[in-house]
C-alpha cells in the first residue's frame, strides 16, 4: 500500500510517500518512494521541493497561500507524468498524519473520525503551537482526498507507558487532577523506531532489553525503554524540558523565570520565545542553533562555542547515567537524530566518563559511523552496546496507518 | 471569508502594530500612507520596533525578516483594491474617518469589509459614509496593541451578522480575546476607565495624596500592572482629555468632566511620556523612578 505521510507545521508541510505492506515491514524493506516539502506557505514565494527515488531533487517557487493548496500541489506533483511516482491519486491507500500532542487520551495511533478530531482539539490547549497546524493539515487533506482513511500518529503516545513516579511533577497533586499537568514526553515515534530497529543489531527482542535512546536533533530528548516500554523521558509537559537543545534551554530552576521577567521587564510571550528560540546552543554560544556551526566555531577557538557544546554533552551524560540508574543498568545506548547520527565528536565527548557504567566507545567505529549509517560503535565485547541508528519517523507513521487499516495494531 | 491580504489605512503606531501581528500570522499586508515619504517612515518605524522586540527575545532574526517580507508600504490608495478586508487606523477624527470610508467605498469591491479603528467615535456615522453600512464594523484595541489581549468588537446599527462574524475571526487571527459591544459612547473599556482616571487626578489635585502614592495604592491594592496616573502619562494626557471631553459632551454626565489639573497640565504642554513630563518625569520611554516607588518594587 502507498501511504502519504504528512507533517504540517504553521507554514510548512513535509511529506513522504511510503510503499509498505505487512510483509515488507517484517523484513524492514518498506521505503519512501518520494519525499518533499512545501515551505513558506502563506506567501507568494512558497517553495515546493520534491525528490522521487532515483531522480534529482527539484524545487519550484510559487504562490501558495494555505495548507489546502499546498497539499493539492503535493498530490499534483506526485501524479505529474514524468516526475511523479503515481499514475493517479487513487493509488494513495492511506494518509498518515503526525500529531504532536495526544495528551492522556491517546496511548497509540488511531484512525481519524469525528470523535478523534474532537479529542485532538481538546489536547490542543497543551500544544497550541503544533496541534492546530497538524489538524489544519488533516482537514485540508480530507477535503482533497475524502475517500481515503486517515491515521493520526502522536509524538506523545509512546510515552504513555511511563509510571506516575516518572511523569508527575513535585507540585500539588490537584494540579495534575485539574489541568493534567505532568510529563508527556515527545519524539515518541523516533524513540519507538530506533528501539524497534535495535533488535536486529542486538539480536535480542526489545522486550528483553533495557535501552537508553538519545534523539539529538534541533530538539533533543532521551528515553529510558525498559523491556519495550518507555519508562522515562527527558522532555516534559512541553518540549522545553530536559537536554540543552538547538535553541531551547532545557532544565532550569523555575524561580529564574520570574526573576528574569522582573529584571528585564519581559512579557510572558517574550519570555516564552526567549526560552524556546533564543536559548540552548544558540543562546550560550551566540553562534548558531546548529551543532555543526557551533563545532566549527569551537575549532576556531571560540570559547563560548566550546562551552555550549560541553554543556550539551554534560547534560546528556547526566541523563544517560540517570536512566541507567532508573532501569538498574542498560543493555544498549542508541544515538539518533541529526546530531546523534552525524556528530561523532559529540558522541565521544558524551560517553567519556561513562566507563564506570560499562558504556564505552570504539574510536574508529565511532568515527566511521556517520552520514546516515547504522552500526555499533562500542568496542567488541563491551558490556553495554552503543549503537547509531538513523531515525525514520515517517516510516513508523506509514506503518501505523497500514496496520490500523489491516486491523493489526 | 478567507483572509489572505489585509489592507491597512494609516501607518501610525496602531496601523503598524496590527500589520506586525497579522503578518506574523502568515497573512499578507498592505499599509497605505498619504505620501511615499510617510510610507517609508512607517516602514522604518516598524523595523525599529521589530528590532526592539528582537532585543527583548520576543522574535527571532528570521521571524523579523519573514514579517517584513509580508508587509508592503505604499502611498497609492488604489492598491488597496487587492485586499480582502480593510482596517482604517487614521487619526481619531470623525471627518477624517468618514473621508477614508467614502474613498475606500469607491475603490474596493462591494463584498470587502471595512473595519474602523476607534476608541470613542460612532461606528454608525462612520459606516454611513462608506456606502456599505452593513459591511462596516468597529474594532477598539487597547494600547499597547501588540501586548494587550483584549479587543472590543463594536457593532453599528446596520452592521450585519456576517460582518460581525468576520471581525470576530480577525480578532482570533490577531490572538485577541474579543467582546461584543453595541455602539454607545466610549464603548465598554474607555467609558469605565475614564471615571477612575479622573478620580485619581482629583485626589492629587485636592492634596489628599501624591501622584506616586495614588498609583501605588491602586497598583498594589488592586493588582493593576501600573497606576492610573502612569497609565495616563503613557497614553498621553491630551488623548486622555479628549476621551473625557467626548464622553462629557455625548452623555452630559458630570462624572466625565475632565479634572482641572489635567487641563492645566495639557495647557502647559506636559503631556506625559511623549513630552518628558506629565504626572511623572520621563526619560525616553522610561519613567524616572522616585526613591519612594523604587523602594516599593
Amino acid at each position: 500500500m502507498k501511504v502519504l505521510v504528512l507533517n504540517c507545521g504553521s507554514s510548512s508541510v513535509k511529506y513522504q510517500l511510503v510503499e509498505t505492506t505487512l510483509d515488507l515491514i517484517k523484513t524492514n524493506s518498506d521505503r519512501a518512494i518520494a519525499r518533499g516539502s512545501v515551505e513558506r506557505i502563506g506567501t507568494s514565494s512558497a517553495i515546493h521541493t520534491y525528490k522521487s527515488e532515483g531522480a534529482e531533487k527539484t524545487s519550484e517557487v510559487k504562490e501558495i497561500l494555505e495548507h489546502r493548496v499546498a497539499i493539492a500541489d503535493i498530490i499534483r506533483t506526485l501524479t505529474l507524468p514524468g516526475k511523479g511516482v503515481l499514475k493517479d491519486a487513487s493509488e494513495i491507500g492511506a494518509i498518515g498524519h503526525r500529531m504532536v500532542h495526544g495528551g492522556e487520551k491517546f496511548a497509540r495511533s488511531v484512525l481519524i473520525d469525528d470523535e478523534v478530531i474532537r479529542q485532538i482539539e481538546e489536547c490542543s490547549e497543551l500544544a497550541p503551537l503544533h496541534n492546530p497546524h497538524n489538524l489544519r493539515g488533516y482537514h485540508a487533506a480530507r477535503q482533497i482526498l475524502p475517500g481515503v482513511p486517515h491515521a493520526a500518529v502522536f509524538d506523545t503516545a509512546y510515552h504513555q507507558t511511563m509510571p506516575p513516579v516518572a511523569y508527575l511533577y513535585g507540585l500539588p497533586y490537584v494540579l495534575y487532577v485539574r489541568h493534567a499537568i505532568r510529563r508527556y514526553g515527545f519524539h515518541g515515534t523516533s524513540h519507538r523506531f530506533v528501539g524497534w530497529r535495535s533488535q536486529a543489531i542486538l539480536g535480542r527482542r526489545r522486550e528483553e532489553t533495557r535501552l537508553i535512546t538519545c534523539h539529538l536533533g534541533n530538539g533533543a530528548s532521551v528515553c529510558a525503554i525498559d523491556h519495550g516500554k518507555s519508562v522515562d523521558t527527558s522532555m516534559g509537559f512541553t518540549p522545553l524540558e530536559g537536554l540543552l537543545m538547538g535553541s531551547r534551554c532545557g532544565d532550569l530552576d523555575p524561580a529564574v523565570l520570574f526573576y528574569i521577567m522582573h529584571k528585564e521587564e519581559l512579557t510572558e510571550y517574550q519570555l516564552t520565545t526567549m526560552l524556546n528560540k533564543h536559548s540552548g546552543l544558540y543562546g550560550v554560544s551566540g553562534v548558531s542553533n546548529d551543532m555543526r556551526d557551533v563545532l566549527a566555531e569551537e575549532a576556531k577557538g571560540n570559547e563560548r562555542a566550546r562551552l555550549a557544546a560541553d554543556m550539551f554533552c554534560y547534560r546528556l551524560r547526566k541523563y544517560i547515567a540517570a536512566y541507567a540508574a532508573v532501569m538498574g543498568g542498560a543493555d544498549a545506548v542508541i544515538f539518533t537524530g541529526g546530531i546523534g547520527e552525524n556528530a561523532a565528536a559529540i558522541r565521544e565527548r558524551t560517553v567519556r566518563g561513562l566507563g564506570f557504567a560499562g558504556i564505552l566507545l570504539d574510536p574508529e567505529r565511532n568515527a566511521a559511523t556517520v552520514g546516515g549509517k547504522e552500526g555499533e560503535i562500542s568496542p567488541a565485547g563491551a558490556p553495554v552496546k552503543v549503537l547509531v541508528i538513523p531515525t525514520n519517523e515517517e516510516l513508523i507513521i506509514a506503518r501505523d496507518a497500514l496496520r490500523l487499516i489491516e486491523g493489526v495494531l | 471569508m478567507e483572509l489572505h491580504k489585509l489592507g491597512i489605512v494609516g501607518g501610525g503606531m496602531m496601523g503598524r502594530s496590527i500589520a506586525e501581528k497579522v503578518a506574523a500570522a502568515g497573512i499578507q499586508v498592505i499599509v497605505q500612507e498619504v505620501s511615499d515619504e510617510l510610507a517609508e517612515k512607517a516602514h522604518t518605524a516598524l523595523v525599529s520596533s521589530l528590532d526592539e522586540e528582537l532585543r527583548k527575545w520576543g522574535i527571532t532574526a528570521s521571524e523579523k525578516k519573514v514579517i517584513l517580507g509580508r508587509i508592503g508600504f505604499v502611498s497609492d490608495v488604489n492598491l488597496l483594491a487587492a485586499a480582502d478586508m480593510i482596517i482604517e487606523t487614521v487619526t481619531e477624527d470623525l471627518e477624517a474617518k468618514k473621508r477614508v470610508m467614502a474613498e475606500l467605498g469607491g475603490i474596493c469591491p462591494p463584498g470587502v469589509i471595512f473595519i474602523t479603528n476607534t476608541s470613542t467615535l460612532s461606528i454608525t456615522e462612520i459606516a454611513a459614509a462608506s456606502g456599505r453600512a452593513d459591511r462596516v464594523i468597529g474594532l477598539h484595541f487597547l494600547p499597547p496593541v501588540s501586548r494587550n489581549p483584549i479587543v472590543e468588537v463594536v457593532r453599528g446599527i446596520e452592521t450585519s451578522k456576517e460582518t460581525y462574524a468576520t471581525a470576530m475571526e480577525l480578532a482570533k487571527v490577531l490572538d485577541k480575546t474579543a467582546i461584543e459591544v453595541f455602539e454607545y459612547p466610549g464603548f465598554v473599556a474607555t467609558r469605565s476607565i475614564v471615571p477612575l482616571l479622573n478620580e485619581a487626578m482629583f485626589i492629587v489635585m485636592e492634596g489628599v495624596a501624591s501622584a506616586e502614592d495614588v498609583d501605588l495604592a491602586l497598583k498594589l491594592g488592586y493588582q493593576f500592572q501600573m497606576g492610573p496616573l502612569e497609565y495616563c502619562d503613557r497614553i498621553g494626557l491630551d488623548k486622555v482629555m479628549a476621551w473625557m471631553e467626548h464622553l462629557f459632551r455625548e452623555l452630559g454626565d458630570v462624572k466625565y468632566r475632565p479634572c482641572p489639573l489635567l487641563r492645566k497640565l495639557v495647557r502647559a504642554g506636559h503631556l506625559g511620556r511623549g513630552t518628558g513630563r506629565g504626572f511623572f518625569a520621563w526619560e525616553g520611554r522610561q519613567r524616572i523612578p522616585s526613591a519612594r516607588t523604587e523602594a516599593a518594587r
